[in-house]
């Protein structure tokens, strides 16, 4: 790999932005393409801390310092994007927290490591009905759903969401994602979810992996 | 002989005896839980903690919540409906108000200077907090300011008097010692906070050295006239795949002050020192340890928490108490059973245990099935059951 995309990703995953912004600087001065240091160098850093954060090498706060240098480094980058699809470019996903449950710690961190790596995210927060879920869905053209809840007396309503998508036309093979304190990967199946993160670094994967899924379909 | 509630937590926290405890304060519910068994048919009693510890039979255990030294309960009325929530102990608390109101929410700002969004529809639901009131260093000076230990308002007003009611007791008596990182969190923000730790180090270890500084002047006093039996730290530090932080800033910010908060304790004669926090903490307890930390509740099952496991690895260092399924609980009895038993036998085999729900009992958990959990762990230990004070449930 470039020398250049090799440090930017090192110091995404470190966390300097600082250094991130000076390598972008210059990794554009020497004539390497934008798409290039947004693949091989930030969203390469974002995704390695997803392997580093299952083996206990990252926590949080690292995850945060590192999402926040690689924005800093995309910032340089925009301009020379014709529209936020280049930069977004594995797929859209709507995401929010279900109906009766107002948490959304969780769910944040989700959207910045989905956006961190490559996804448009539409976040429309928490409460979320199902009939949201599905009007956001259609609007946007969603690939993936992601849903989050925290109490187990809030998960009951997830079921109504996948429902009420199979029931429309236009989103009915749109798979669901869902994570949250209360959600289990036997959860996931016995509702009929396609995807389940345990965690936020967990979700960029597994939403490439329902994309990938999606594509096959298609 | 009956062995008075406070013998029996001590015995068992000292794995002397085998014996069945249910420390009341280790029994917590959500409003609407109780609202919803009333409405079904259980008695009122059950709505304060007197009447539940009757009914259920649990046994008396009680913190000195009249010191503003730990996490509080704190409530908000509105139109005739209850809102709870957990706050810091600033003394003078901010003045709680509406700032919006809408068909499905309230957004108000706390006693504790958050703003925060309360779900009007799920009344029992735990609120969103919007925003926090240390932004800076400013404004952590500000709250700093709330955070004397010597303010009147802290303290019972005639103190001799109050210390008095506690001496020649029969129940455990436990005090909170505060906190460090959760503290800080309900104060900055998570968000905040995390980067802090990396862009405003000495900012964090201040407000941490704080903490120390009103918790050690509080257990002075307090431990000057009045024996406690157990001190219980709040942190919930973690989520269902690990700490919230990684074990080397556990060791940076969080060890050496939570050392000098148990060294000044166990110096008191205080062993029992009890750490609450939610999620997956396999990671922290040895740290906990090293730091004099010698009980964990509530060892959330969702997490991942086993005690069975915790208690094979770490034999009598440790002091468990939770761990029963929340979830199980809302299912049939045949998994209920499952879960005590293949839990609370061995634990209580090897004693240092004190069965409970890993945390709040939420409102699915049916009235029957929270009697049937009782009543089989009773059943372990070959106490009478209280099926016979079982309203019909309609």
């Amino acid at each position: 790999m470039n020398e250049y995309l090799s440090s930017i990703c090192k110091e995404v995953i470190a966390g300097n932005q600082t250094e991130v912004i000076e390598l972008v600087d210059k990794a554009l001065k020497n004539g390497i393409l934008p798409l290039t240091i947004l693949k091989e160098g930030l969203t390469r850093g974002i995704e390695s801390l997803g392997t580093k954060f299952k083996t206990g090498e990252v926590y949080l706060p690292e995850i945060l310092i590192s999402i926040r240098a690689m924005n800093n480094g995309l910032n340089l980058l925009k301009p020379y994007f014709r529209s936020s699809n280049d930069f977004q470019h594995e797929g859209t996903i709507v995401i929010g927290t279900i109906e009766g449950d107002i948490h959304d710690i969780g769910k944040n961190l989700v959207r910045l490591m989905l956006e961190g790596t490559g996804f448009r995210v539409v976040d429309l927060g928490v409460n979320v009905s199902s009939s949201s879920f599905v009007k956001s869905v259609c609007e946007h053209k969603a690939d993936i759903v992601g849903i989050s809840a925290l109490l187990t007396t809030t998960m009951i309503h997830i079921p109504n969401v996948i429902h009420a998508l199979k029931q429309n036309p236009l989103c009915d093979r749109v798979p669901v994602m869902i994570g949250g304190a209360c959600i289990t990967r036997g959860f996931a199946d016995e509702i009929g979810a396609e995807g389940y993160a345990i965690d936020c670094t967990s979700a960029p994967e597994e939403a490439k992996r329902l994309m990938k899924g999606r594509e096959k379909r298609l | 002989m009956n062995i008075s509630a406070r013998n029996r937590f001590l015995n068992i926290s000292h794995f002397k005896t085998h014996d069945l405890c249910l420390p009341s304060s280790f029994f917590l519910f959500w409003p609407e839980t109780l609202t919803l068994w009333m409405e079904g048919g259980a008695p009122h009693t059950i709505k304060n903690g007197k009447g539940r510890m009757n009914y259920f039979k649990l046994d008396h255990a009680r913190f000195l919540w009249e010191v503003h030294s730990g996490l509080e309960v704190a409530h908000y009325e509105f139109r005739g409906q209850l809102y709870t929530y957990f706050i810091t102990p600033l003394i003078p608390s901010y003045e709680s108000r509406i700032i919006e109101e809408d068909e499905n929410s309230l957004i108000i700002t706390n006693e504790a200077g958050q703003k925060m969004m309360i779900n009007k529809i799920h009344a029992g639901n735990m609120p969103m907090y919007l925003d926090h009131p240390v932004r800076d260093k400013a404004s952590w000076e500000n709250i700093k300011k709330r955070l004397d230990p010597e303010s009147p308002g802290r303290w019972p007003v005639v103190w001799d008097e109050y210390a008095t009611r506690f001496h020649n007791r029969d129940y455990p008596l436990g005090l909170s010692v505060g906190s460090l990182f959760g503290f800080l969190r309900e104060w900055t923000g998570l968000e905040r906070l995390l980067f802090w730790m990396y862009d405003d180090p000495m900012l964090v270890e201040e407000m941490m050295d704080h903490m120390v500084f009103l918790e050690t002047v509080i257990i002075k006093r307090v431990l000057k006239d009045i024996k406690i039996d157990f001190a219980l730290l709040w942190e919930d530090m973690a989520y269902k795949a690990g700490p919230m932080i990684s074990p080397e800033m556990f060791r940076k910010f969080v060890m050496p002050r939570c050392s000098k908060i148990t060294e000044l304790l166990r110096k008191e004669g205080v062993d029992i020192i009890f750490v609450d926090s939610d999620g997956n903490i396999d990671k922290l307890i040895p740290l906990w340890l090293e730091c004099g930390v010698n009980g964990f509740w509530p060892l959330e099952v969702a997490a991942g928490m086993d005690a069975v496991a915790i208690r094979k690895k770490y034999g009598k260092e440790v002091i468990l108490a939770g761990n029963i399924d929340k979830r199980q609980l809302t299912k049939g009895k045949e998994l209920i059973r499952n879960e005590v038993m293949s839990k609370v036998p061995f634990l209580l085999g090897q004693s240092g245990y004190f069965p409970c729900i890993d945390h709040l009992v939420p409102p699915d958990v049916p009235f029957e099935n929270f009697i049937y959990f009782l009543n089989l762990v009773r059943e372990i230990c070959g106490l009478e059951k209280i099926d016979n004070l079982l309203p019909i449930i309609r």
